[in-house]
């Protein structure tokens, strides 16, 4: 088969994974040596496919051949999908040759699980090893952690990636039993912790080498870094009946027990041959969006997935996670900006992090007013009822929460019926 | 105070980039001379040097020219600012910056914070300034050239502001020992493995060098599997327009070898591929579903029939 008609099918079936970032590497440079490539911890977007997504990695399967038969995944063992395998030095090839031409910042490689799982596992490793030692690629690289590998070849893989990610894809017992019976999600948290723990211990010793040896100390000396730009996960939302209060806390889990950078939420999008049980329907993509939201106020600022949804069951689709929470708690409202603590004017609809940081500045100087929330581009029409400024007070302070929403309401397109 | 004093007599000042500015605002601060007597010439515009000397007026008297402080990231703030090129519309850059800086020198440093009337123009500029040139580390596409030294990149691009010199640092750290050329409309840079050379203007045959590969797709006949890959990563069932209009400006289309395929993929995504994630060149491959190992532990290994 052709290199061209093998990037064809596994690129597409590598695309369920909705991470392609490229952030939160370490400063690296080619500058005047040999080898290619950098990464300065920001994350380019070199291009967006028309569905609105960042492609920045080639992001592709060593192969879709797969010994397990999870059931939302396309290329499932019973799934009659075309396959087919990389040689290592193909994906080498490719990565070079668009790293050159600036279409991506680096590779994102993961594999359907072939012999075993160590074997996987050793196959991945030898592409990222090509690429560090053979060919000094500096550039980003991000492997799948097999969870169900040696622990060893998880070592070995941190030294090269600087992102690892084992995916959970659904974070409940019975959803894992029905639908990937072959995965286990203890196995997959024990790969987790194992991955936080060397983690966290590269980055005790990359601070004390910045505490103690002098800028000029020779880098062979240093602690060898491991997956500096942390670990992710990923998981699916729709492809079974979890809801989002289920995912969140799950998510709430991950990021404290094991540290994990982000975690993905990626709205199962119908696959060929679609299996019993799983919709064939649009792929969720406002609710993806609502969970990307709450998950973004969880890490960001400071709430608690029980305070968004202090109930089972799933985010308002209407409107944002933070508006909603203001809308159930105007006890708290209306903030006064010239007093409030930072994390109360976080806790503001319409007013993001930067604006926060923005209004504490701006609040040391001089009291703030009205026009400088104009100013900074907060989104008036939702802030006005919920704020407090030297020459303003809202009107509507009194009106109760359902007119307020529904006055609050934009019409949102509604998640259409595709067919 | 200053102000009860007469107004200096005009005077005229000439900046071709952010340091002749900053040179002659500070010999203008020290010499007291207020936002509203300076006539500043730029040299974008295309003005010739009739104002290229600074007349200062005399000093004033009863002005002390206090020494002038000014913070790193106000330096940024002012430096990055000037790299936004205005528009008819726009405020010209000489005169904005040298009235936020006779402000802040006076003691008023909300001059140059986000909510005040200047400082909320600088902040926007510098926003739409880094914006490209992160658009130029993103968009920029290289093209191959075999040589007999061997093979060199070059690019065409087209800012929008000046960040072509910030572009040139970000492309050397990354290309490592390959040569490359990046050639724009205001400029071009060039880097042979251990230098960066800027020129300006653009010379002619690096613009029609670069021209050329970008006009033509194909040209680097790589670019037909990075286009294989782009078609293969869309999911047509996650079909988004509006989003992905709003991080890739329809304006970068025109030179990037994918941007042809994008109203293609579009249109068919509208016309019943939105029903799959599967691009349907790969659903039209023969399938093979696998046996299972568990039960047919004798088999071959799926992966040897790769
Ligand atoms: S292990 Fe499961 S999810 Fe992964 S490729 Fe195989 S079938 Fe798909």
């Amino acid at each position: 088969m052709e290199l061209i008609d093998k990037l064809s099918i596994l690129a597409d079936a590598a695309k369920y994974d909705a991470s392609c970032a490229s952030s939160g590497a370490p400063k690296r440079s080619s500058r005047g040596k040999t080898g290619l490539g950098s990464s300065n911890g920001m994350g380019i977007c070199h291009s967006f496919t028309p569905d609105g997504r960042c492609v920045s990695l080639l992001k592709v399967l060593l192969t879709n051949f797969c010994l397990f038969d999870c059931q939302y995944c396309v290329n499932r063992r019973s799934s009659n999908v075309p396959r087919a395998r990389f040689t290592p030095e193909e994906v080498v090839r490719l990565t070079l040759s668009f790293y050159r031409r600036n279409t991506i910042s680096g590779l994102f490689l993961s594999s359907g699980i072939i012999r075993s799982s160590d074997y996987t596992m050793e196959q991945l490793i030898q592409v990222a090893r090509l690429l560090r030692e053979t060919h000094q690629f500096r550039g980003y690289i991000h492997l799948k952690a097999i969870p169900e590998a040696d622990p060893r070849l998880l070592e070995e893989a941190g030294r090269y990636a600087d992102r690892l990610s084992a995916n959970i894809e659904l974070p409940t017992l019975t959803g894992l039993k029905t639908l990937a019976p072959e995965k286990e999600l203890d196995t997959i948290h024990s790969a987790m912790s194992h991955m936080r723990q060397r983690i966290d211990a590269a980055n005790d010793d990359a601070e004390r080498d910045a505490k103690r040896l002098p800028r000029s100390a020779n880098p062979k000396r240093m602690a060898p870094r491991y997956a500096p730009g942390g670990q992710s996960t990923q998981m699916i939302v729709g492809a079974d009946a979890t809801d989002d209060r289920t995912i969140l806390q799950s998510a709430q889990h991950l990021y404290r027990d094991f540290r994990l950078k982000r975690v993905y939420y990626s709205a199962f999008s119908p696959i060929p041959e679609r299996p019993a049980g799983l919709p064939q329907a649009a792929p969720p993509l406002l609710r993806e969006h609502r969970l990307y939201q709450a998950d973004f106020l969880i890490r960001g600022y400071g709430f608690r997935a029980e305070e968004l949804l202090n109930a089972p069951g799933n985010l308002d689709l209407e409107i944002d996670p933070k508006l909603a929470w203001a809308l159930a708690h105007r006890d708290d409202f209306p903030v006064d900006l010239n007093r409030a603590e930072p994390a109360m004017i976080a806790r503001v609809p319409g007013i993001g992090l930067r604006s926060v940081q923005r209004l504490v500045d701006l609040r040391r100087l001089r009291r703030i007013r009205y026009q400088d929330l104009v100013a900074l581009r907060c989104r008036l029409e939702t802030l006005r009822p919920f704020v407090v400024t030297q020459d303003y007070r809202p009107t509507d302070a009194q009106r109760d929460s359902s007119r307020l929403r529904q006055s609050l309401t934009q019409p949102q397109p509604a998640q259409m019926a595709l067919w | 105070m200053r102000n009860a004093s007469p107004l200096p007599p005009s005077c005229a000042a000439w900046a071709n980039d952010f340091d002749e500015w900053r040179a002659q605002a500070r010999r203008l601060l020290h010499a007291g001379v207020p936002p509203a007597s300076v006539t500043w010439h730029d040299g974008n515009d295309g003005h010739d040097d009739l104002f290229s000397s600074l007349e200062l007026p005399p000093t004033l008297p009863g002005s002390t020219p206090a020494a002038i402080r000014i913070g790193r990231d106000q330096l940024t703030l002012l430096g990055n600012a000037a790299r936004y090129r205005a528009d008819g519309h726009d405020q010209p850059r000489w005169p904005l910056l040298y009235r936020v800086l006779w402000r802040w020198a006076r003691g008023d440093a909300a001059a140059m914070h986000p909510a005040d009337r200047d400082g909320r123009v600088l902040h926007q500029r510098w926003h739409a300034v880094k914006r490209e040139a992160h658009h130029m580390h993103a968009f920029l596409r290289f093209h191959r050239r075999d040589e007999a030294r061997g093979e060199r990149y070059v690019a065409w691009f087209e800012p929008a502001h000046d960040v072509l010199d910030l572009a040139a640092e970000h492309f050397a750290d990354r290309m490592g020992g390959s040569r490359w050329i990046i050639a724009t409309p205001h400029g071009g840079v060039g880097w042979d493995g251990s230098a960066l050379d800027y020129r300006a203007p653009c010379p002619a045959a690096w613009t029609e060098e670069a021209r050329t590969a970008a006009e033509r797709a194909n040209a680097d006949e790589e670019h037909d599997l990075w286009r294989t890959y782009f078609v293969s990563t869309f999911n047509p069932a996650r079909l988004n327009h509006r989003v992905m209009t709003q991080h890739m400006p329809q304006r970068f289309w025109r030179h990037l070898s994918e941007g042809d395929l994008i109203p293609e993929l579009e249109a068919r995504a509208r016309h019943g591929g939105q029903r799959l994630a599967q691009e349907s060149s790969v659903g039209r491959r023969k399938g093979k579903a696998l046996p299972d190992a568990r039960t047919t532990l004798s088999q071959p290994s799926p992966d040897d029939e790769g």
